[in-house]
């Protein structure tokens, strides 16, 4: 008898803890235990918390759900999380519960999942462009008109042609941005120096720079083909496009795109990259670059934040290639990320007022600052900021860089979506090895993108 | 009858039940579901739908190239499991178990290799890989000889699969361990009386007898090969070097959350399951010893009668 309860109690035992791990969620569409979504934590907080009474409505506290791309090793973390500290402080009775992660697939899947599984965030700082497209085609966003409405001094400090830049592809505005990027030609001067050698300003001078450095040791060009290939096709389907071609989305290969991404073969060709770019990742070459083993890398401003020698690191635009259709110093950049406020803080009366002022405490013209600084004082910074004295040799070349840039176009992913531009960054390997010509690469990728354009217009009518 | 009441039995069967039914069972039936649609994200969001697109995704699985190759690199896994795998796990269980003194420690290093995680060993031997700076390439330096490019198209295949097969050793070597000790030392003793040598002894007392134990590893050896995602994907994702290294495992992964395309990803994964249960079929029938070989004709034939 006595072994009898006492195996029912261990079942029972055992069923509970299999019970454990359902929180306040619909449950089985949930992913795991160890998910990158908010914590079952957060909710059990949400149910002692804000259940309260509603007597005055200043003083209630409120726990905010946030999530940003500024996590792991980004400068930005650092500012991002002090802003919240101090908001913390300054708004007494909001708790932010931060679940921000660095940017990757798995990331934004398990985003999906949660909008889906109706736990998204209060606030999330997420894309503006092509990639958010489904997430904004759930409605659950507040628009900015809606905001300003209400608040009509939220995000003004904002520059107009930066909240431009983040209307989301149905031309709505949602998001307050803080910075933007730009992408050139990151250049190790001492090897330049050593070799006598001019930065280069053209096709010609590029490929006398990748000969002179094979032969002597030099990796030429730091660049992982297997992993993220995704500058260089860009610059060089700008450069052999043109602004105007680039831009567009066209029905079948251009010519200006084949052009483009067939010099990745006469790239490889020439030895302009690493032995093992097949098989490395972008972290490794990027730190064959910062140990001087690499003279050139194509890259963005965010990644000034990991130059340690910036005396002599320099920013240059793209040389430039055979018979280019686009200006020289043509430059790829924009702002495709921001703030949004969920409609589930924005139904909640307490919720509001606290998301609309976290957001502001990273969107005006000091926090942006801070973040501008944090990073290099380099990217494109969404206010007017002021500039500081003292800048490196690095961040005074990109400035000049940036500066002098003949045209800005935003790069490809942001048109095409991720499904069909990962598609095409998984052929450039074949492509520079002549196994796959790049005309039924992007022919691929861009029939991709028409199968997801028309599920989008069926799922709107 | 063991028990008389079976309702202690239902207490402890229907929780695992419901759990394998809500976490693998449904789930598994709703991958073949989407797999019949166009899926542009990784669950339905409310402001979008899916497309219908039938049979298209298993169109697709006849005329793509890469899943040819992930098969075919699958295939030579198996068999490289088998043989390495299981293999030396025989010759290492059969000369530790002759071991009087330290048999404990040798147990404890070769099962060592399992505890290590296996994206621990990966990157690991990714760094030993490296062109530039690498373990193997610093010791080639420092004897004089020029830098090789260890996972180039060549030999890649070769340098991903000896840490994948070096990692799981101890696990079949373990349990072979335990089947050995199961053999009772009387039949070797009459053995030596008889003459017969140690290694005869190995090839007709100790083989038939670990049969069934050889046969349950070799099927989890093979099943485990065609499922191998962790180690290739760390030593080289995405099939590099040019699409040579495709496994069923990584191209699934690959297409469901590198590309995004989670539909085809779906019907790869239905593919590993199919091919997974054929194959642990097909060595059960192969290895089956011939009394139940003569059973299951005897079985057939007296179906047949009936009918």
């Amino acid at each position: 008898m006595k072994n009898k309860v006492l195996s029912v109690l261990l079942v029972a035992a055992m069923a509970a803890s299999l019970l454990a791990g359902c929180g306040n969620n619909d449950g089985k569409k949930d992913t795991s235990g160890d998910s990158k979504t908010p914590s079952t934590e957060s909710n059990a907080g949400n149910d002692d918390k804000s259940g309260d009474d509603n007597q005055e409505a200043s003083a209630n506290p409120v726990t905010l759900k946030t999530v940003s791309m500024f996590g792991g090793t980004d400068p930005n973390a650092e500012v991002y999380q002090a802003i919240n500290e101090e908001f913390m402080e300054a708004n007494s009775h909001v708790t932010i519960e931060d679940n921000s992660q660095t940017s990757d697939e798995d990331w934004k899947a398990s985003v999906a999942t949660s909008f889906s599984a109706g736990n998204e965030p209060d606030v999330i700082q997420y894309f503006t462009d092509a990639t958010a497209d489904a997430i904004v085609a759930t409605g659950k966003f507040v628009t900015l008109d809606e905001i300003r409405a209400e608040y009509p001094e939220y995000a003004q400090d904002t520059l107009d042609s930066s909240l431009e830049a983040i209307t989301n592809t149905d031309g709505v505005q949602r998001a307050v941005p803080t910075t933007g990027f730009w992408e050139g030609l990151f250049c190790n001067k001492d090897l330049f120096d050593q070799y006598n050698l001019e930065l280069p300003t053209d096709w010609a001078s590029l490929t006398t720079a990748i000969e002179t450095f094979k032969e002597n040791g030099i990796i030429p060009i730091a660049c992982s083909l297997n992993n993220v290939p995704h500058y260089w096709i860009e610059f060089m389907m700008l450069y052999a496009a043109g602004e105007e071609e680039y831009t567009s989305i066209p029905e079948t290969a251009p010519e200006g795109w084949v052009k483009g991404l067939e010099t990745f073969k006469t790239l490889r060709d020439m030895g302009a990259f690493p032995e093992d770019t097949d098989t490395v990742d972008d972290a490794y070459v990027g730190q064959l670059f910062r140990d001087k083993k690499a003279a050139m890398q194509l890259e963005g401003s965010w990644y000034a934040g990991q130059i340690e020698d910036t005396d002599n690191t320099v920013v240059i635009a793209f040389p430039g290639l055979d018979g280019q259709k686009a200006k020289a110093g043509a430059m790829i950049g924009g702002i495709t990320s921001g703030f949004y406020i969920t409609k589930k803080a924005w139904d909640d009366p307490d919720k509001r007022e606290a998301a609309v002022k976290f957001v502001e405490a990273h969107t005006c013209k000091s926090a942006v600052q801070r973040y501008w600084e944090i990073t290099g004082a380099i990217s494109k910074a969404a206010v007017e900021v002021d500039s500081i004295d003292g800048m490196t040799p690095m961040a005074l070349s990109a400035m000049q860089y940036t500066n002098a840039a003949s045209s800005v176009s935003s790069p490809t992913d942001g048109r095409l979506g991720s499904a069909a531009y990962s598609s095409l960054v998984s052929n450039i390997v074949k492509i520079s090895v002549g196994s796959m010509s790049a005309e039924d690469a992007i022919n691929e990728a861009l029939e991709i993108y028409r199968n997801g354009a028309s599920a989008s217009e069926a799922a709107t009518e | 009858m063991l028990y008389k009441k079976k309702w202690p039995l239902l207490i402890f069967v229907v929780p695992s039940l419901i759990f394998m039914l809500l976490f693998l069972y449904i789930p598994f039936i709703e991958n073949i579901k989407n797999s019949l649609y166009d899926m542009t994200t990784i669950v339905e969001l409310p402001g979008t739908k899916w497309r219908f697109i039938g049979l298209e995704n298993y169109k697709k699985l006849l005329t793509d190239t890469d899943l040819r190759i992930a098969i075919l690199n699958s295939f030579k896994m198996m068999v490289l499991t088998v043989i390495f795998e299981v293999g030396i796990a025989f010759v290492l269980a059969v000369m530790v178990s002759q071991i009087k003194k330290l048999q404990q420690v040798f147990r404890t290093v070769y099962f060592f290799p399992i505890v290590i995680s296996a994206t621990a060993i990966g990157l690991l031997f990714k760094l030993f890989y490296n062109y530039n700076g690498g373990m193997l390439n610093q010791i080639l330096e420092s004897l004089g000889k020029d830098p090789v490019n260890w996972l180039q198209p060549s030999t890649a295949f070769i340098m991903i699969c000896i840490p994948t097969l070096w990692s799981y050793v101890g696990f079949y070597f373990v349990i072979i361990l335990t089947g050995l000790s199961d053999i009772s030392d009387d039949i070797y003793e009459a053995a030596a009386i008889d003459g017969c040598s140690k290694f005869k002894q190995v090839f007709y007392i100790t083989l038939p007898m670990i049969k069934p134990v050889l046969m349950t590893s070799v099927t989890l050896a093979v099943t485990g090969a065609l499922k191998v995602f962790d180690l290739p994907w760390v030593i080289a994702p995405n099939g590099a070097p040019q699409g040579i290294t495709h496994f069923l495992g990584t191209y699934m992964y690959q297409t469901s959350f590198a590309l995004n395309n989670y539909d085809y990803g779906s019907v790869l994964a239905l593919i590993i399951v199919i091919f997974g249960v054929i194959v642990s079929k097909g060595v059960g029938f192969i290895t089956e010893s011939r009394e139940e070989k003569e059973e299951r004709r005897r079985k057939k034939h007296v179906q047949r009668r009936k009918a």
